[in-house]
């Protein structure tokens, strides 16, 4: 697997290639007409469907391409970061947003691109969207429940529906040809009835776009028949074991080297876990999906406590595993409780809770207890010192 | 004045962003955003002026813990660019004036920037409980072909509809 390649640079480097994308994805919006609020409005009324045309168009390139690049075994899905579902808060929020959309004339994305032009209804728009963003979180002592309700994870329609992702994305190509050819029949019709000239665009640039994707997607069918990139089961692999403060100290200083995956019932899994693993899926003994994950993260599981067998999927992982010593027990033990400091500690002692407690901080989201102050004897204050006015500097 | 450029063919402009999606997922492995920045910008001004309340805030505390630094992520600077970017395509483009866009219908530019304000302050909400907005789950969610992302797109499109009659004054 090539992609994605930022498994080799670090964080900053990843700001940068940041701002860079960024500057493709504002640039590309300007240049579809997306900085003018009448234009995207447009989408709602019939007489330009530009909006639906362009993220349409985009999202099955982007789909054609993943398929094709992951069908050869060039890209790891699995690797992706993919938007977790959360069904019921999304589709309220999907509703308020296409109201706030048609009431604004911009989503977020565009407001930024059309305050960039000089439009002030593009800033009005982003100030709004910080206000909304803020008011959220204002209220999120009221709204905070149903936020978190329908949390079903990272679920992805091939894996939802059983259907090869190919199959599924031809079926998304052919859908959004079919939506685009009745927008346009939508647009002319609604042109000739309000007196006005539907938008101009070249049937030939058009054609010529439908073909492209079309050879795409049947690349994407045809990579089906190539032999599946299978790991082979390797012999006894060696397994190292962890114990809860190393994992702890792994999951804070390099998360994105490690792979947690909690192999206790699901109910128990979803209950409490160790923050960031994966619940395995109830009826799944072998944990068969261990094998699809990414080699190049350190696989870590565990269990109530020491795991004697290593399940058959995770046997034909192909990276490094690891075991957590003593399982859950141990985690929320040493690392989720804080422990108590005995008086009288040695300076080793002390620098141990110390991490202990920093670490216990970070995975409960309590703050550290702060020491107890240092009583220090009052020093009279002479009466008749100059007092002090003004701020500093 | 010379006439600004016209605008792509809306299925190339859809070919070109989607380059830049596919681009993203190959080279950082996350797609594109917009939304998560404008509450990381909100959530940063509003610690400057009120930290203690902002650290006392359930939801709000998750960005500024000790050690964090609410700005320091990948969306912040990837909006940073789409800012640059639509910068210099409205300057190349001869389409950089300061203005108000409006419908065919004109009306006073307060009105404009106050519905402006308010279809923004739907949107945040929305955008929280969505988990990104037209970008961020519909756009990028949709490409990978998650579930919610697709319900949450299909919203979108229902949502403006429904409510595109009652504000049919404004752009028609």
């Amino acid at each position: 697997m090539m992609f994605p390649l930022s498994v080799h640079f670090g964080h900053e480097a990843g700001l940068i290639l940041g701002t860079l994308i960024g500057i493709g994805f504002g640039f590309t919006l300007e240049r579809s007409g997306f900085g003018q609020a009448p234009i995207l409005a447009a989408q709602f009324y019939g007489s330009d469907t530009r909006v639906l045309k362009v993220m349409f168009t985009a999202i099955i390139t982007a789909l054609v391409g993943m398929t094709v690049l992951s069908g050869v075994g060039l890209l790891d899905m699995s690797t992706l970061q993919i938007p977790p579902t959360f069904l019921g808060p999304q589709i309220v929020g999907g509703l308020l947003l296409g109201v706030g959309f048609i009431v604004s004339g911009y989503c977020p994305g565009t407001s930024w691109v059309s305050m960039a032009s000089g439009n002030w209804d593009g800033l009005a728009t982003i100030l709004g969207v910080i206000a909304g963003s803020l008011g959220f979180g204002l209220a999120y002592p009221l709204v905070g429940d149903f936020y978190l309700s329908g949390s079903m994870g990272v679920v992805r329609l091939p894996q939802l529906l059983g259907v090869p992702q190919a199959i599924l994305a031809a079926g998304v190509v052919a859908m959004a040809i079919g939506a685009f050819l009745f927008a346009e029949w939508v647009e002319t019709t609604l042109a000739r009835r309000r007196n006005e000239a539907p938008p101009a665009a070249s049937a030939a640039t058009r054609n010529k776009v439908f073909a492209g994707l079309g050879i795409a997607t049947v690349l994407g069918l045809a990579s089906m028949a190539l032999p599946a990139v299978t790991v082979p089961e390797a012999p006894v692999k060696s397994v190292a074991a962890w114990d809860a403060l190393a994992l702890a100290k792994a999951l804070v200083e390099r998360p994105g080297a490690v792979q947690v995956v909690d192999l206790r019932a699901p109910e128990t899994c979803a209950e409490k876990r160790i923050p960031g693993a994966m619940c395995r899926q109830a009826g799944d003994a072998d944990a068969a999906f261990l094998s699809d994950l990414a080699a190049t993260r350190t696989l870590v599981l565990y269990g109530d406590s020491d795991i004697k067998d290593l399940p058959a999927g995770a046997r034909r992982f192909g990276g490094e595993i690891a075991l957590l010593t003593g399982g859950f027990s141990a985690f929320e033990t040493g690392i989720l409780a804080i422990p108590a400091l005995a008086v009288g500690a040695t300076a080793e002692a002390l620098a141990d809770w110390r991490l202990r407690s920093a670490l216990g901080a970070w995975f409960s989201g309590t703050k550290v207890q702060a020491p107890p102050p240092v009583v220090r004897p009052a020093t009279p204050v002479p009466s008749d010192a100059p007092v002090r006015k003004g701020g500093g500097c | 004045m010379q006439e600004p450029r016209p605008f792509w063919n809306p299925y190339v402009g859809g070919v070109v962003l989607g380059l830049v999606l596919l681009g993203s997922f190959l080279i950082v492995g996350n797609g594109l955003g917009a939304s998560g920045a404008a509450n990381r910008l909100g959530i940063g001004a509003a610690s400057v002026v009120a930290h203690d309340a902002v650290a006392a805030n359930a939801y709000f505390s998750e960005y500024v813990g000790p050690g964090k630094n609410v700005l320091d992520d990948w969306l912040v600077f990837e909006v940073l660019g789409v800012v640059l970017g639509g910068a210099i395509g409205a300057y190349s483009g001869g389409r950089m004036r300061r203005g108000i866009t409006m419908g065919k219908r004109p009306v006073s530019p307060w009105t404009r920037l106050a519905l402006a304000f308010a279809g923004g302050l739907i949107m945040g909400v929305a955008a929280r409980f969505g988990r990104g907005c037209t970008s961020g789950q519909a756009l990028t969610g949709g490409s990978v072909l998650s579930l919610g992302s697709w319900v949450f797109m299909m919203c979108v499109f229902a949502g403006g509809y429904l409510v595109a009659p009652l504000v049919r004054r404004q752009w028609r």
